[in-house]
């Protein structure tokens, strides 16, 4: 199992810096790939409503061919129907292989894990329905392959695939009831989809406006400018020779029909067994980085302040046990996923995980001496140990001091005052891109704990101009490295010492970029 | 030359959108083979009521007298379904040699049948046979004696004539104990020739695609 997870990782990573290099960190549909499924969800309620009302369940094949032949709406309605349902499922099955390759699968992400493969099954199900409902030789092949199927377990009375011999027309009631799945399921997935995101925090449902708006008018102009094809009616006594055979939707389609109907069960049992055992396999022991947090009761103040920003919601307040009238933190281990987000939301540095709360980061920053610039004309980065390959050598390479962490959004304030106490000229923070942090919300707290005063601000006599906050994903290496000149030009704009490497840089971030362009 | 580059990204991104929506429009309707175009098809498909084959004896007197009286049935009988043998030949080639069965755990329910048989295209001679398995001098249904009706009192009276009509509309309605369908017709390539049965006529019945 964790052989998958490790293939996945390097596809995967490739993908999303090739998309990253394509369209910017900002509006990657591959971090956005969740939100895009949702979104696409949104998109064939809203389309499907339309179709349903203008299809007839005693005439299937000739009312879809009527919307079919509309020019104005019908044709375009249809198609962006049957194109988001392809985004759908590809944006799915992206969204599943990106949490396994970055063993976001287990412990309380478990629930997740689950609910979205359910939803995924629910999804295939729900499309085969719907091109079933079209009834041209592409829904007869899935009909009967379903009939096929269904009729291999002992479940039904009378073979289903003899309602597509043709000794009499195919009842309405089959159309009825193949309607009411494909509307029923996705009621259905809706709470699944509740389900799916019930253990996070303010989840994300939708992508950021201008890609959400750019995704469906590609999509709406693709449905235009290629109108998705409908086959000929379906018949019982033709042999069609071949059918429009969505990939996306039927890709398994081609292998089903050339094996055993038990041989498919079996395979299908297998598959879902796997997948559903997945995080059990990849679970880790509880401890080091994996440890969840801890309260130290006599520092905790009751401030509410790591209840509101734990993006699991791991955390309550509780009273105390003790004379002191205020409540205190109480973690929930099982919900914790050792993000450390909680320890960069303590002002008085009493939750973290072990050895990473606030004092554990001030502690081990003072014991590294490499940190220490006797000069203090180096630039400080503090970077998450998620950025993107080669980019920590291309800082480094660049003349910053470099300091790993497991995520920015853990960051205690005072870590960065004082490196700017200790002489630095500026420190520049480099996290994930927002909607891709493994701790789901680490760049938007740090964010406002060093701008907008949000609990444990950084403290006011701490020079923001000083301070710069950058973005580090796989494939836009180039942008990191103009984030970090303009902030290093900034500062010496405020007459601050600043060394920088430029010529040895240039060598370095040559090679680093042509690491980053290899295939 | 910021211009430039910025005008340069944003054509690459139109085009690799572009290109992404055009492979997705193909694959969203690739042309898959399905069936093999110069062969054609004959299909079985029916749906019938299996005989019942029972063997039926008249309680005396004494039986019944024995039994309460809403149990006072005047002819028990015990048996079974039966079963048939399906065989189907074109040219004199064995094509299914099978025993069809009433469906349910139990066999007690209609039989369905649904076999596919591909064939090239063509002229061919096709022999079905679908036979009754089980001999005929158990099946008692028909000649089991109804009692006289004067012996037919008590509270449920009249219920023998009814067992009997009810026996024979169940005999009625089963499939005959022996089907079969010998001809000779030509196969068009891509089409499906479809033999079903026709419950009203108790008899094989051929279905083509209208030309």
């Amino acid at each position: 199992m964790r052989l998958l997870e490790r293939g996945a990782r390097r596809p995967i990573t490739v993908l999303d810096a090739a998309a990253t290099r394509i369209y910017g960190w900002r509006w990657n549909p591959v971090h956005q790939s969740g939100t895009v499924a949702v979104a696409m969800l949104l998109v064939l309620l809203a389309t499907g409503l339309y179709l349903t009302l203008l299809y007839r369940l005693g005439a299937p094949a000739a009312s879809v061919a009527r919307i079919a032949a509309d020019p104005w709406l019908g044709s375009w309605m249809r198609s962006l129907h049957r194109y988001g349902s392809d985004v759908f499922v590809v944006a799915a099955a992206l969204h599943a292989v990106r949490m396994l390759a970055h063993g976001r699968t287990w412990g309380a992400r478990t629930v997740a894990w689950v609910s979205g493969l359910v939803l995924f099954a629910a999804a295939l199900v729900c499309a085969w329905t719907g091109f079933v409902m079209a009834w041209d030789s592409f829904g007869e092949r899935l009909a009967r392959e379903g009939g096929r199927l269904l009729d291999a377990l002992p479940v039904f009375s009378e073979p289903l695939s003899r309602i597509f011999a043709g000794d009499g027309p195919v009842p309405s009631a089959f159309f009825f009831v193949n309607l009411f799945v494909h509307i029923g399921l996705p009621l259905g997935m809706g709470v699944l989809l509740w389900l799916h995101v019930s253990r996070v925090a303010r989840p994300a449902l939708l992508p950021p406006k201008p890609l959400l708006w750019s995704i469906i008018g590609a999509l709406a102009a693709a449905a235009v400018a290629l109108p998705a094809p409908l086959g000929e009616p379906a018949n019982a006594f033709y042999l069609a020779h071949t059918t429009p055979t969505d990939l996306f939707i039927a890709w398994w389609l081609p292998a089903s029909e050339r094996l055993p109907a038990t041989a498919v069960w079996l395979t299908v049992v297998a598959v879902a067994g796997i997948a559903l055992l997945v995080p059990r396999a990849m679970r880790r022991p509880r401890e080091g980085s994996l440890a969840p947090s801890v309260v130290d009761p006599r520092l905790c103040t009751g401030c509410n302040q790591c209840p509101q920003d734990c993006p699991w919601e791991a955390i309550t307040m509780v009273p105390r046990d003790d004379d002191r009238p205020t409540l205190v933190a109480r973690i929930d281990p099982s919900r914790c996923v050792s993000c450390g987000i909680c320890a960069g939301s303590c002002a008085p540095m009493g939750v973290g995980p072990p050895g990473r709360s606030g004092r554990d980061q001030l502690a081990a920053v003072r014991a590294i001496p490499e940190l220490a610039d006797p000069e203090g004309t180096r630039i400080v980065a503090i970077g998450c140990d998620k950025a993107g390959a080669g980019h920590a050598a291309a800082l480094r390479a660049r003349g910053a001091l470099l300091h790993s962490v497991p995520c920015v959004g853990g960051v205690h304030t005072s870590l960065i005052e004082f490196f700017v106490k200790n002489g630095a000229p500026g420190v520049i923070v480099v996290g994930c891109p927002p909607r891709d942090c493994a701790g789901r919300e680490g760049p938007k707290w740090l964010h406002e704990r060093v701008f907008n005063d949000r609990e444990a601000e950084l403290q006011p006599r701490v020079d923001r101009r000083r301070v710069c906050l950058a973005t580090s994903a796989p494939g836009d290496l180039a942008g990191l490295i103009a984030e970090f000149d303009a902030f290093a030009k900034h500062l010496s704009v405020l007459d601050l010492p600043v060394r920088t490497l430029e010529p040895a840089f240039e060598a370095v971030c040559d090679s680093v970029l042509s690491d980053q362009a290899a295939p | 030359m910021i211009a430039i580059r910025r005008l340069a990204r944003w054509l690459t991104v139109a085009l690799v959108s572009a290109a992404t929506l055009f492979v997705m429009a193909r694959a969203s309707a690739t042309h898959l083979p399905w069936h093999d175009r110069s062969s054609a098809r004959l299909r079985l498909s029916w749906r019938a009521v299996p005989e019942r084959v029972e063997v039926c004896r008249v309680l005396s007197a004494e039986e019944l007298e024995q039994r309460a009286e809403h149990m006072r049935q005047r002819m028990e009988c015990d048996g079974r379904f039966a079963t048939y043998a399906l065989r189907v030949e074109a040219d004199g080639q064995l094509l299914d040699e099978s025993v069809v069965r009433g469906s349910g755990l139990r066999h007690d329910r209609p039989l369905y049948l649904l076999r596919d048989f591909a064939l090239p295209g063509g002229v061919h001679r096709v022999r079905i046979s679908f036979a009754r398995r089980e001999r005929t001098d158990v099946d008692t249904t028909a000649v089991a004696p109804a009692p006289a009706v004067g012996a037919d009192t008590g509270l449920f009276a009249g219920r023998a004539g009814r067992e009997t009509v009810e026996r024979a509309r169940r005999a009625g309605a089963a499939i005959p104990a022996h089907l079969a369908l010998d001809t000779t017709m030509i196969f068009t390539p891509a089409r499906v020739t479809l033999v079903t049965f026709d419950a009203d006529r108790k008899a094989f019945r051929l279905l083509r695609a209208n030309p």
